[in-house]
């Protein structure tokens, strides 16, 4: 449990030339050891390097600076799909293709030989409960239903590694729960290694076994919170006291961060950017 | 039940919309028009039994439409398609080539029919030729427009599942831009039929064009508006063919739409 299945080293990322009035210094020297199996949240103010932080683990580009090592491997610009999955907004399933064509698309592309696609995609649909929508269109879903979909073509391809980013943004607030749910319970059998993005706090307390909180401009790591509880967590764990008390630590770190944010906003010059 | 009774209920307005325009224009042409510039519709269709049909070089003339319609509509595919793919493959070919099929777009081409006419002669080579140069615009358009509109969230979700850029291209790309190339398809439709008809009214020496004119000339609209009627004809059953393509064709559109409804939660 110990391994590290994911070691982020003085990552930097700027968008744009240095000293170019435009360019965002949005991940500012981030280092983070996530060990195997572990579930971690990212935590913070929308614009703070959040989405960056995860494609630059994805390897969907490479940082300016600093490294980044994926169960042993550099992860250095370019994607890893044997290792790394990544899980999007419910919107990513292609619209043109059944819901089955879209787990067969993900398992080329990735280069599962053809003989495996379909079971794997109808075992993944079974898990998530959806097996009768195989042949059904994603826009012939609610959004609740495809993001289940979503989710479980995430899971078919098997790897060590989950990437989540926001995936349940687009969801009504019980909706979010239920997968979220849903979601522990999957990742407790699987024992896959999870870093997911949110900026709803009672997700990340639900979630997590460490929350990473973020402050914005430059992005940096604020504080990291420990939550010592099982997986697979039931709903009874929101109801605990001590799942008030994480998810008000949370907010209080993140209050100041958006208020200073909104301030920068208002106030561009004093902008740290 | 509430939508079906709503669609036939609007069809029949649809119906009895149309039947009182026929109805109005026969009232008109029977008892107020000039006969020298308006027929009622019974006698265009009298006309068109008489006239038309019987007439084998006007026949030969309007299937000679047809052809030249569907070689124009031919050509104007391939070249569209084939050049918007190239015009929309990556956004430098785009910001390269793209300004030019708008400025080529944006030429007025009626001020070039004559140029076309000289060029092509009066045979059925010019007819084609400018129904090409109308149709096959807003194909090389919409099929760049399509791939330009692919959804960013679609192209990071293929990288990252390990997608090759033919993968991609295959994929996401071609299958999010079919939508968008039917639309260039129907409109592409629609201007080469103008393109060709434009040419065939304009070159009045044989084919449609000479028949238009005779009529108008001898002051007899029966056989003139049976012409055009023929014409009209020609134009509808041209874009139903494309609508049925697009139907058959165009991914997620081959589903029932009964199905959509069952499942929503
Ligand atoms: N491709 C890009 N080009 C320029 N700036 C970007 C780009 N992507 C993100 N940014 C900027 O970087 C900062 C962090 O963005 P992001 O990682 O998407 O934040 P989050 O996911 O936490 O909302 C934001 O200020 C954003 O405007
Ligand atoms: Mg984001």
């Amino acid at each position: 449990m110990s391994e590290s299945a994911i070691s982020i080293r003085n990552v930097s990322q700027r968008y744009g030339d240095a000293g170019a009035p435009d360019s965002v210094l949005a991940l500012d020297d981030i280092s983070l050891e996530v060990r195997k199996g572990e579930f971690v949240c990212l935590l913070g103010p929308s614009g703070c390097g959040k989405s960056t932080l995860l494609n630059v683990i994805g390897g969907l580009f490479k940082p300016t600076s600093g490294m980044c090592h994926v169960a042993g491997r550099l992860v250095d610009g370019s994607p890893h799909p044997d290792k790394i999955a990544f899980v999007f907004q419910e919107s990513t399933l292609f619209p043109w293709y059944s819901i089955i064509e879209n787990f067969r698309i993900a398992l080329k592309f990735q280069g599962i030989p053809q003989s495996e696609w379909d079971d794997r995609a109808m075992q993944a649909l079974k898990a998530v409960g959806m097996s009768s929508f195989a042949s059904h269109y994603p826009d012939q879903l609610s959004v609740g239903m495809r993001q289940r979909v979503n989710m479980a073509r995430g899971i078919c391809v098997e790897t060590d590694i989950l990437l989540m980013d926001e995936p349940f943004a687009a969801l009504d607030e019980q909706t979010r729960m239920v997968l979220g749910e849903d979601l522990s319970q999957l990742l407790a059998a699987t024992g896959k290694t999870i870093v997911f993005v949110t900026h709803s706090l009672a997700e990340a307390v639900f979630l997590s076994d460490r929350i990473v909180v973020m402050s914005a401009r430059p992005g940096k790591i604020k504080t990291i919170i420990d939550v010592n509880e099982a997986h697979p967590r039931s709903p009874d764990f929101m109801l605990e006291p001590r799942f008030s008390e994480l998810r008000n630590e949370c907010y209080a770190l993140l209050r100041d961060e958006i208020r200073s944010t909104m301030a920068a906003q208002r106030d561009p010059q004093s902008a740290g950017a | 039940m509430m939508s079906s009774s709503r669609s036939s209920l609007a069809f029949w307005l649809r119906l009895v919309l149309v039947a009182f325009i026929f109805a109005a224009l026969e009232i008109y042409g029977r008892f107020y028009a000039d006969p020298a510039f308006m027929s009622p519709p019974s006698g265009i269709f009298r006309a068109f039994v008489e006239r038309i049909l019987p007439e084998p070089k006007i026949i030969e003339a309007l299937f000679l439409c047809v052809l030249q319609i569907a070689a124009a509509y031919g050509l104007s595919i391939l070249f569209g398609t084939l050049t918007g793919l190239l015009v929309g493959a990556t956004s430098f070919s785009r910001s390269a080539f793209f300004p030019i099929v708008l400025l080529l777009f944006a030429i007025p081409q009626v001020s070039l029919l004559p140029l076309v006419i000289l060029f092509f002669g009066l045979g059925p080579a010019a007819k084609i030729a400018f129904g090409f140069s109308h149709g096959v615009f807003p194909i090389i358009m919409n099929v760049v427009a399509g791939m330009r509109d692919v959804k960013e969230l679609h192209l990071r979700a293929a990288r990252s599942m390990g997608a090759s850029r033919s993968e991609t291209i295959r994929h996401v790309i071609l299958p999010h831009a079919v939508p968008s190339l039917f639309t260039g398809l129907r409109l592409g439709m629609t201007m080469t039929l103008l393109g060709v008809i434009l040419a065939e009214l304009y070159v009045s020496t044989g084919g449609v064009g000479y028949y238009t004119r005779l009529f108008a000339e001898n002051y007899n609209p029966a056989p003139l508006f049976a012409l055009i009627g023929c014409l009209a004809v020609i134009a509808i059953l041209f874009n139903e063919l494309v609508r049925l393509a697009e139907k058959r064709l165009t991914p997620g559109l081959r589903r029932s739409a009964a199905l959509t409804n069952l499942v929503k939660e």
